[in-house]
C-alpha cells in the first residue's frame, strides 16, 4: 500500500508539469498577446495611454522574452525549491524558498491575495450547499428505493428531472424576478452576501426599543437563501438516482430478506442494514468533489454579485490573465490529484476486496 | 455491550454543552462592546461636525466683516456659487445615502495606479484639483487654487492657493502637497505609466510659499488644464512610500490607499480592499463653505442586468443608466415612471463611434486613399437611419471628431445626408462602374470593390449598425464582408495596420488634441494615425493650435481643422450617443446642465444634489 502510494505520489509530478505547459503554450499562442487586453478595461481607449502601457507591461512583466524563457521563470516561481527572486528581477541563491504565485496582470496585485479574497466566499457558499445537496438527495433516494414505482418515487423522479433541466441563468434571474422584486414577493433581497452596512451591526440579533434588528449572522443567511437554491436544484436528480438504485440493489437483497425474516422493524432494515452498505458510491462521488469546494459557479455568482472563485477564474480566462490561470489550474490540478488518490486508498479501506499489492 | 450510555458520555456531553454555551455568552459580550463602540463613534462624529459647521461659520462671517460685504464672499467662493444656491432652496437639507452601482469590479481605488473609469469616479469626490469648470458655461472655476497666472506665453502656469484647505485627517493642504504630487507620478518605482504620460510633458513643479509654479518645455494649449486638474495628494499620507524600494512596492500592491481633501472620503483611508463595494462617508472637515449633501455615497457592484433592474424598481439603487431599448420600455412603464425621473442628454465627455478607413495596406495606398471613395461612403452611410432605427433617437448623427456640447466645433458644417446618387458619381469619378453588369463596381483593371469590416465582437449595436452598412453600401454596388474580431485582435489589427476598415469609438471632452489621431507624424508605431491619413495643411494648423495660448485663435484653427476633417472623410463619424439615466424621485435639484447633468461629484463639488427632509430614508 504505502508503495503505491509514493508511486501515486511521483507520477503526479510529470502530470502537473504537463498541465501547467499546456495551460502555458495555450495562453501564449492566443492571438493579440497577454498585454493587449489591459489597455481597454472599463471603457474607450484613450490615445496617449496606449504605447505608455505597453512597453511597461513589456518591461515589468518579460512579456518580450521567448515563451521557454517565461515558462521557465515561473516554473522556478512556484517551485519551493529553486533559485530566489530578487526584486530587480535578477537571479539570486539556489535553496528552500517560499513558493511565489505571481502577480495577475490586469490587476496587478499578487495572486495569493486575489485566491484568499475569492476562495472564502466560495468555500462558504459550498459548505452549506454540498451538505444540503447531500442530505436531500439521500433522503429523496432511499424513499423513492423504499416506494419504487409508486406515487412518491414517479413524482420526485419528475420534478428531479424537471429541475435538472431548466437551465440556471434562467431560474437565477426568475428566482430574483419573483422572489426579490417589490412587484411579487420582496421576500430575499437580490444581491450580495450582506446588506448596507451590515458590517455594523451585531452579530447577533437585536431588539431594541425600535424593533428587532438582523444582526449580522441572520442577514448573510439571509442573502444567501437564493444563491444557494439556485445551486442546489439541479444537483438533486443525479445523486438521488444514484442513491435510489444503490438502495434498491440491497434491498433486495437476501441478506435484506433474511434481516426482515428475524424481526427487524421496516425502519431498522432500510436504514440500518441496506443504506450503510449502499454507501459505497455515494462516498465515490463524494470524494471527487474536492477540488470542486474550490470551483464556484460563474452564473450564480455573476447574478447575485458574488465574487467568489468562478468569477475569478473566468475572468482571467477572458482577460489573459496568465499568472492568475496557471495558479489555479496548478492548484485545482493538485487537489483533483489528490483526491483521486484519496478515493483510490478509501476504495481499499472500504471494501476488502480491492487491493493494489 | 459497548453503546450503553456511561458517565463518560454524559461528561462528554456537559463539556461539549459548555462550550457552546461560552461561545453563545462571548458572541453576546462582543456584541455589547461592538454597541458601546458604535455609541462612543457616533458622539465622535457629532462633535467633529459642530466643529467643523463652526469653523465654516467663522470662515464666511469673517469675509462679511473685512467689509466688503457679501459680493466679495460671492467672489472668494465663486466656484461653489451653485453649490450655495442649492442651499437656499426651501426644502433643502443634508443626511440620507446616495446610493450608485458599477456594472463590473473594481480592482483598485489608489490613485495613479487605477486604470479603471469606475476608479476615476470615486476619485473624484475624494479627491481635490486645482481648478473645475463650470458644467454651464464650462469656464474654468478656482477650487483649491484662489487665483492663477499664465505667463511666458504658456510656458510657466502660476497658482496661487486657497488658505484654510484641509486633508480629511486635518492636515493642511499646501503648494508642497501639489508640487510633491507630480515628484511623486514622475517616479519611476511607482506603477503608474499613465500618469506619467499624461504628466510627462511638464517641466517642473515648484511649490513657492502659497503659490505652486508649474513650468512646461514648449507652449502647449492644454498645459493649464493638465496642471489645474491634476489631483492632489498629500504628501504626509503618500510621500512615505517613496522612502524605499520596498515601501513603493507597497504602494504598487495596495488596493484602496486614498484620501484627499475632498467632500467624500474612505471611511479608513487604507482599508478598502475589492470585492467589498465603496462606501464614501461625508468629510466633516470639507474645507469649502457647504456641508456635502449626503451623509454617504454608496456603490453597489452589480453584475447582472436583470439583479440591477429589480434592484432600481425596489428602490435599492438610485440610479440607473439603461441603454436605448430599455429606456423606452421603462418610460413607458409606470411603476417605473412612478418611482423615478428620467433624463435623456448628452455629455460633453461622450464618446462617438466611427468608421476608419485604411489608406495603406503593405505600403501601397488602397482605394480608400482616394478622398472622394471616402467622401461616397459617408454619403452612403445613413447616419439618421442609424440614429433613428437602432439607437432609436437616442443618437445624433457626427461630423468630425469634436463634441457638439463643446466650443470646439464648427457648427457651420453640415452633415452629409444619404445620397446615392451623389455617392455614384463620386465612385464613377474615382474609377470605379460595374463594367460586367453583375451588380457589384469594379476599378479600371476589373477587381470588384470589396472590402472586409472589422469591428469589437460582443456588442450589439455595432453589428446592427454593421448590417445597416452592408445592405446601405451594396445599393452603390460595393460589397462589405463583416469581420467580428475580439479585442486583442482588434488592437493587433490596429498596430499592424492590417484591416480595410474598421469601426471604433474613441472617448471626448471638452476640448480635445487632433494630433495623435490624425498628424501625419502619428503613422509611427505608437501613434493612433492607424489608416495612414496625412494631409500637410491639417499637419500645419494642430501644430499650430497646440500652441496657441489664446482660446479664440485656438478655437478658429481647430474650426478650420474640422473643416479639413470633413472634406477629406479620413473617418466616417457616425454618430454621439446620449446618456439615458433614471434617478430616484428622492433626490432633489436633478437639472439638466450644459455639460450634461449637475450629478456634483462630476464636478469635484458638494452640494446640488440633496434629499428633502420628509424623503429621507436611510437612518444613521
Amino acid at each position: 500500500m504505502v508503495n503505491y502510494v509514493i508511486r501515486r505520489l511521483l507520477l503526479m509530478v510529470p502530470t502537473l508539469l504537463g498541465i501547467t505547459v499546456l495551460v502555458f503554450s495555450v495562453m501564449a499562442m492566443a492571438p493579440g498577446g497577454i498585454g493587449a487586453n489591459l489597455l481597454t478595461r472599463g471603457g474607450d481607449m484613450r490615445p496617449e495611454e496606449r504605447q505608455a502601457m505597453m512597453e511597461y507591461l513589456n518591461r515589468r512583466y518579460g512579456l518580450d522574452q521567448p515563451m521557454t524563457t517565461q515558462y521557465l521563470r515561473w516554473l522556478n516561481n512556484v517551485l519551493p525549491i529553486g533559485y530566489e527572486t530578487q526584486a530587480d528581477g535578477s537571479r539570486g541563491a539556489f535553496g528552500v524558498k517560499v513558493p511565489d504565485l505571481g502577480m495577475s496582470f490586469v490587476k496587478n496585485r499578487p495572486v495569493i491575495d486575489l485566491v484568499a479574497e475569492a476562495l472564502p466566499v466560495t468555500l462558504l457558499l459550498n459548505a452549506l450547499t454540498v451538505p444540503l445537496v447531500f442530505a436531500g438527495s439521500i433522503l429523496m433516494g432511499v424513499y423513492t428505493a423504499r416506494y419504487r414505482g409508486q406515487a412518491l418515487d414517479v413524482g420526485i423522479g419528475t420534478a428531479n428531472l424537471a429541475l435538472w433541466s431548466v437551465p440556471t441563468i434562467w431560474m437565477g434571474v426568475l428566482l430574483i424576478g419573483f422572489f426579490a422584486s417589490e412587484q411579487y414577493l420582496k421576500w430575499f433581497p437580490t444581491t450580495g452576501l450582506e446588506s448596507l452596512r451590515a458590517d455594523t451591526w451585531t452579530f447577533l440579533p437585536l431588539h431594541t426599543e425600535a424593533g428587532w434588528q438582523r444582526g449580522f449572522l441572520l442577514d448573510v443567511l439571509w442573502h444567501m437563501v437564493l444563491p444557494i437554491a439556485c445551486l442546489t436544484y439541479s444537483s438533486f436528480a443525479f445523486l438521488t438516482k444514484l442513491t435510489r438504485s444503490a438502495v434498491l440493489e440491497n434491498l433486495l437483497a437476501d441478506y435484506a430478506r433474511t434481516a426482515r425474516a428475524k424481526g427487524a422493524s421496516d425502519q431498522v432494515v432500510l436504514w440500518r442494514h441496506v443504506f450503510r452498505n449502499s454507501l459505497l458510491p455515494l462516498i465515490t462521488v463524494a470524494a471527487s468533489i474536492l477540488p470542486g469546494f474550490l470551483v464556484g459557479s460563474v452564473i450564480v455568482e455573476t447574478i447575485f454579485s458574488i465574487d467568489g472563485m468562478g468569477r475569478l477564474v473566468v475572468e482571467a480566462v477572458q482577460m489573459r490573465d496568465r499568472e492568475v490561470v496557471l495558479s489555479i489550474t496548478l492548484i485545482s490540478g493538485l487537489l483533483t490529484l489528490v483526491s483521486y488518490l484519496l478515493v483510490d486508498i478509501c476504495y481499499a479501506l472500504a471494501d476488502p476486496r480491492v487491493s493494489y499489492e | 455491550m459497548g453503546n450503553r450510555f456511561g458517565l463518560k458520555d454524559i461528561l462528554l456531553y456537559l463539556i461539549l454543552g459548555g462550550i457552546l454555551v461560552s461561545i453563545w455568552l462571548a458572541m453576546v459580550q462582543m456584541d455589547r462592546q461592538w454597541l458601546l463602540i458604535r455609541q462612543t463613534q457616533g458622539q465622535l462624529e457629532e462633535q467633529t461636525r459642530d466643529l467643523a459647521d463652526i469653523r465654516r461659520q467663522l470662515q464666511r462671517g469673517l469675509v462679511v466683516a473685512d467689509g466688503a460685504g457679501a459680493s466679495a464672499a460671492a467672489s472668494q467662493w465663486g466656484g461653489f456659487a451653485r453649490a450655495l444656491q442649492a442651499e437656499q432652496m426651501p426644502d433643502y437639507a443634508t443626511g440620507d445615502w446616495y446610493v450608485d452601482y458599477f456594472p463590473d469590479d473594481l480592482q483598485k481605488l489608489t490613485p495613479v495606479l487605477s486604470s479603471d473609469a469606475y476608479a476615476t469616479v470615486v476619485q473624484q469626490q475624494v479627491l481635490d484639483t486645482l481648478i473645475t469648470r463650470d458644467p454651464e458655461t464650462l469656464e474654468w472655476l478656482p477650487l483649491v487654487a484662489q487665483s492663477w497666472e499664465i505667463l511666458d506665453g504658456g510656458l510657466t502656469v502660476r497658482f496661487k492657493l486657497r488658505r484654510g484647505v484641509t486633508f480629511s485627517d486635518g492636515e493642511p493642504l499646501t503648494a508642497a502637497d501639489v508640487a510633491f504630487t507630480f515628484r511623486f507620478v514622475m517616479d519611476e518605482r511607482v506603477a503608474g505609466p499613465r500618469w506619467r504620460a499624461y504628466l510627462s510633458r511638464i517641466k517642473s513643479v515648484e511649490a513657492d510659499g502659497d503659490e505652486v509654479v508649474f513650468r512646461y518645455e514648449e507652449p502647449y494649449f492644454g498645459s493649464f488644464e493638465l496642471a489645474g486638474t491634476l489631483p492632489i495628494l498629500a504628501e504626509h499620507f503618500y510621500g512615505p512610500f517613496l522612502e524605499s524600494d520596498e515601501a513603493a512596492e507597497q504602494f504598487n500592491r495596495s488596493t484602496g490607499l486614498l484620501l484627499g481633501s475632498g467632500p467624500y472620503k474612505l471611511t479608513d483611508p487604507r482599508g478598502w480592499a475589492p470585492g467589498q463595494g465603496i462606501e464614501l462617508v461625508r468629510n466633516e472637515r470639507y474645507w469649502g463653505p457647504v456641508r456635502p449633501a449626503f451623509d454617504r455615497i454608496i456603490y453597489k457592484i452589480i453584475q447582472n442586468d436583470a439583479a440591477l433592474l429589480t434592484e432600481f424598481k425596489n428602490g435599492d439603487i438610485d440610479f440607473y443608466r439603461a441603454r436605448p431599448l430599455d429606456y423606452r420600455n421603462l418610460t413607458a412603464d409606470p411603476s417605473v415612471t412612478e418611482r423615478a425621473q428620467s433624463y435623456e442628454y448628452y455629455d460633453a465627455r461622450g464618446g462617438y463611434i466611427y468608421i476608419a478607413w485604411n489608406e495603406q495596406l503593405d505600403g501601397k495606398p488602397t482605394r480608400f486613399a482616394d478622398r472622394r471613395v471616402r467622401e461616397a461612403l459617408t454619403y452612403l452611410s445613413d447616419r439618421q437611419r442609424m440614429c433613428d432605427e437602432i439607437m432609436l433617437g437616442y443618437a445624433r448623427p457626427a461630423n468630425g471628431p469634436f463634441n457638439p456640447m463643446g466650443r470646439q466645433i464648427n457648427a457651420e458644417l453640415p452633415t452629409r445626408p444619404f445620397d446615392l446618387d451623389r455617392a455614384r458619381a463620386l465612385l464613377k469619378e474615382a474609377g470605379f462602374e460595374d463594367r460586367d453588369g453583375d451588380g457589384v463596381i469594379e476599378d479600371a483593371d476589373g477587381v470588384p470593390f470589396r472590402f472586409t469590416f472589422t469591428y469589437p465582437s460582443g456588442s450589439d449595436d455595432y453589428k446592427r449598425v454593421v448590417l445597416l452598412l452592408k445592405d446601405l453600401y451594396v445599393q452603390a454596388g460595393i460589397i462589405l464582408d463583416p469581420e467580428p474580431t475580439d479585442w486583442p485582435l482588434v488592437l493587433k489589427a490596429l498596430d499592424d495596420k492590417t484591416f480595410d476598415a474598421i469601426s471604433l469609438g474613441w472617448t471626448s471632452s471638452f476640448e480635445i488634441d487632433l494630433y495623435q489621431y490624425f498628424h501625419s507624424s502619428q503613422m509611427e508605431p505608437g501613434g493612433d494615425n492607424f489608416i495612414s491619413y496625412s494631409n500637410p495643411e491639417l499637419d500645419r494648423l494642430i501644430e499650430q493650435a497646440r500652441a496657441t495660448m489664446d482660446e479664440e485663435t485656438r478655437l478658429a484653427l481647430w474650426h478650420r481643422a474640422h473643416e479639413i476633417l470633413w472634406h477629406d472623410q479620413p473617418y466616417t463619424f457616425l454618430f454621439w450617443r446620449s446618456r439615458l439615466d433614471f434617478i430616484d424621485r428622492r433626490i432633489a435639484n436633478v437639472q439638466r446642465v450644459r455639460a450634461g447633468l449637475n450629478w456634483p461629484g462630476l464636478w469635484r463639488m458638494p452640494g446640488e444634489w440633496y434629499v428633502p427632509k420628509d424623503r429621507q430614508k436611510y437612518d444613521r
